[in-house]
């Protein structure tokens, strides 16, 4: 493999990945100038809060997508889980942890149910939670009596609103514990990258040269650091960030170097050769599903304590954001390829769309338009893509 | 290495009196055949004639109706794909084929990862996968290149380096050289004496002559689910096996193969 070979092949491999960074950036470039009060800390603060549901689904999400199945109730799940905490924190004064953990008890049966059409019974994805999401609305309105609970208050309400760790280690105005956990985060990260491009050398593979290589890392820092120092100059960190960011490093650990990870992918890739190659397919489709359940719950819990309350119709359209995100951030429609980062940054830009369009008073209709042909193009530029690559 | 003396050690694979139907269709009766280890039996046979199913119930992947299939002198009962594994038998499927959007080293090693509690041991695995792509001697770019960005020859190559994760006494090609160019196909046939220098024993299933004539210590063929005749490599003519396998000629009795019981 000559250098030049190996260049090209990177370029086209990765333009999927870096196509979607730069249009992450391009896109909130766009947008703070076209709104000075896009980037100030309060809006940031904003965007983390208000979208964060849809990136914990996303993670669930892009796993059944790479598996090569597709889950359309995940709205109706966090709708029918954030219920159940309602019922027991409102209405029954249970303790905020009891509604918690009732809540991700119910998200992982609903994941066990429809793990067990999919994958013991044989029934499509497809069909089994369009059941789901209609079962398990109807569900909710049963739990709910048809109206609305609210406020939980007290801790269950500041798990999606409260800024726990801010001034944990003091500091005046800017939270320094924050700015620590960015700072540590830059040098995780320009370690990891190192160890990569080491790993690379050492097999003789291609890498940026240096300046493009300490370029890139200086970038992300500054990017990162800046964006920490907003959150810093606000309320500091808000608890919610600390779950996802949990969540995104455990997820991409499970997804890229657990053995049930490499098992989704050789499934969704060919699940002949996985059968045959002694993956127990069944075992691993129902536990994908009672993953994606389990954080479903996850988001019902997160999203119940952000609205103050739970409403019958919570939830609803939630599984096409999600859905939107895994196939904007590279997953393949057949299944096989797609990765947890990948769904983080399609569901950042569309969160920063929407908000970014609401910030400019653009209407509803028009944003979901817009929303629509994002993901449209994003597929189209993927297919393409494949096509193009094929052809050489 | 010749079936005369191969045939006065214990076979690596007995399988007697195996049958399996599919409702009308009697795909295998009464069906034995014998590996040795240091030995490659070519497996022939018209389209339909059983093979690919007899590999199969060999491997796990559907289990006879009757009969007995031995390992090494003992009798075993394989469930699946992972007990075929676990018992030394790997399997090169007719229709098999790889994942493509995983690379060498996950395919070599797919259903069966290096692990240290749950997670995967990356370095160690590729470091085994560059071991074995060098034995079969093979032309692959990286361990860690795709599937998708393979050829065909290179693939095939993957699938049989496949068979040498763990330590299998048994391995079993059903076509393995089907889809292939003659270069390529050269390159999978020097890999099949590879296998045999290693001391494991192969069973290959082709509907190439050339290909079987070439590698093979015994020819055993198949017709209509029944064994139908066994010759040694060196002494059949071409037009013995044609006979054999389109049914000119009835079984011969005793066959060869029982020579080692
Ligand atoms: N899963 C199955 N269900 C029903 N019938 C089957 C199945 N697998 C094989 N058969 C039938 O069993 C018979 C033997 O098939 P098999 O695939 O073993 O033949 P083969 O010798 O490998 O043929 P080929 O050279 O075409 O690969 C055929 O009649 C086939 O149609
Ligand atoms: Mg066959």
């Amino acid at each position: 493999m000559t250098a030049i070979a190996g260049f090209s092949e990177m370029v086209t491999r990765n333009l999927r990945q870096s196509g979607i960074f730069a249009a992450f950036v391009l896109i909130v470039l766009l947008f703070s100038l076209l709104n000075s009060n896009f980037l100030s800390p309060g809006n940031l603060t904003n965007i983390v809060l208000q979208y964060s549901y849809i990136l914990i689904l996303a993670i669930g999400m892009v796993m059944v997508i790479v598996l090569g199945q597709i889950d359309l109730s995940v709205g109706s799940v966090v709708a029918l889980t954030g219920a159940v905490a309602a019922v027991l924190v409102i209405r029954n004064g249970a303790p905020w942890w009891v509604g918690a953990l009732a809540a991700l008890a119910v998200g992982g049966l609903v994941g066990m149910w429809q793990g067990f059409w999919v994958a013991y019974v044989g029934i499509p994805g497809f069909i089994v939670t369009l059941a789901g999401m209609l079962l398990f609305r109807g569900m909710t309105y049963r739990v709910l009596d048809n109206v609305s609970l609210s406020p939980f208050g007290g801790t269950y309400y500041d798990v999606a609103n409260g800024f726990s760790t801010n001034g944990w280690f003091g500091g005046y105005g800017v939270d320094v514990f924050t700015l620590v956990i960015f700072g540590l985060a830059v040098v995780g990260y320009a370690v990891s990258q190192w160890r990569t491009r080491m790993g690379r050398i050492a097999y003789q593979q291609v890498v940026e040269s240096m300046p493009i290589f300490v370029a890139k890392i200086a970038v992300v820092a500054v990017v990162v650091m800046a964006f920490g120092y907003q959150l810093a100059q606000y309320r500091g960190l808000p608890n919610i960030l600390i779950l996802l960011a949990v969540l995104i490093l455990a997820y991409s650990v499970i997804t890229q170097r657990s053995v049930f990870g490499r098992h989704i992918y050789a499934i969704g890739g060919n699940l002949n050769a996985a059968q045959l190659s002694g993956v127990k397919v069944r075992k691993v489709t129902f536990w994908t599903f009672v993953n994606m359940g389990l954080l479903a719950g996850v988001a019902g819990v997160v999203f119940s304590s952000r609205m103050n309350g739970a409403q019958p119709s919570a939830g609803n359209m939630f599984e096409l954001d999600a859905i939107a995100a895994a196939f904007i951030g590279g997953a393949s429609t057949t299944g096989g390829v797609g990765r947890v980062t990948g769904a983080m940054t399609g569901a950042l830009i569309m969160a920063v769309m929407s908000n970014g369009m609401q910030l400019m008073g653009v209407p509803q209709s028009i944003q979901q338009m817009v929303k629509g042909l994002v993901l449209l193009l994003a597929v189209a530029f993927d297919v393409w893509n494949k096509r193009r690559a094929d052809a050489r | 290495m010749s079936s005369t003396v191969a045939a006065t050690r214990v076979p690596v694979l007995a399988i007697r009196q195996v049958s399996k139907r599919f409702g009308p269709v009697e795909a295998l009766v009464d069906v034995d055949l014998v590996v040795h280890p240091h030995e490659v039996v070519a497996l022939v046979g018209d389209n339909g004639a059983g093979k690919s199913t007899l590999a199969k119930v060999v491997s796990g992947v559907m289990a006879p109706d009757s009969g007995v299939i031995e390992l090494d002198g003992e009798p075993v009962a394989i469930a699946s794909p992972s007990d075929a594994h676990q018992a030394g038998i790997a399997t090169v499927f007719q229709d098999y084929a790889l994942c493509e959007n995983l690379d060498v080293t996950a395919n070599l090693f797919l259903g069966r990862e290096l692990r240290e509690r749950s997670l995967m041991r990356d370095g160690e695995m590729e470091r085994v996968a560059r071991g074995i792509l060098r034995v079969l001697t093979s032309r692959i770019p990286s361990v860690r290149t795709p599937i998708a960005h393979l050829t065909a020859g290179q693939r095939q190559t993957v699938a049989i380096a496949r068979t040498l994760i763990g330590s299998p006494r048994l391995v079993i090609l059903d076509e393995p050289t089907a889809a292939l160019s003659v270069a390529h196909t050269a390159e999978v046939l020097n890999h099949i004496e590879r296998l045999r220098e290693l001391g494991l024993g192969v069973v290959l299933i082709s509907h190439n002559l050339n290909d079987v004539r070439a590698v093979s210590d015994r020819i055993e063929v198949l017709r209509h689910g029944r064994n139908n005749g066994s010759f040694d490599t060196r002494n059949v003519s071409q037009e013995e096996l044609l006979a054999a396998i389109t049914g000119a000629t009835q079984v011969p009795e005793p066959r060869p193969s029982d020579v080692g019981r």
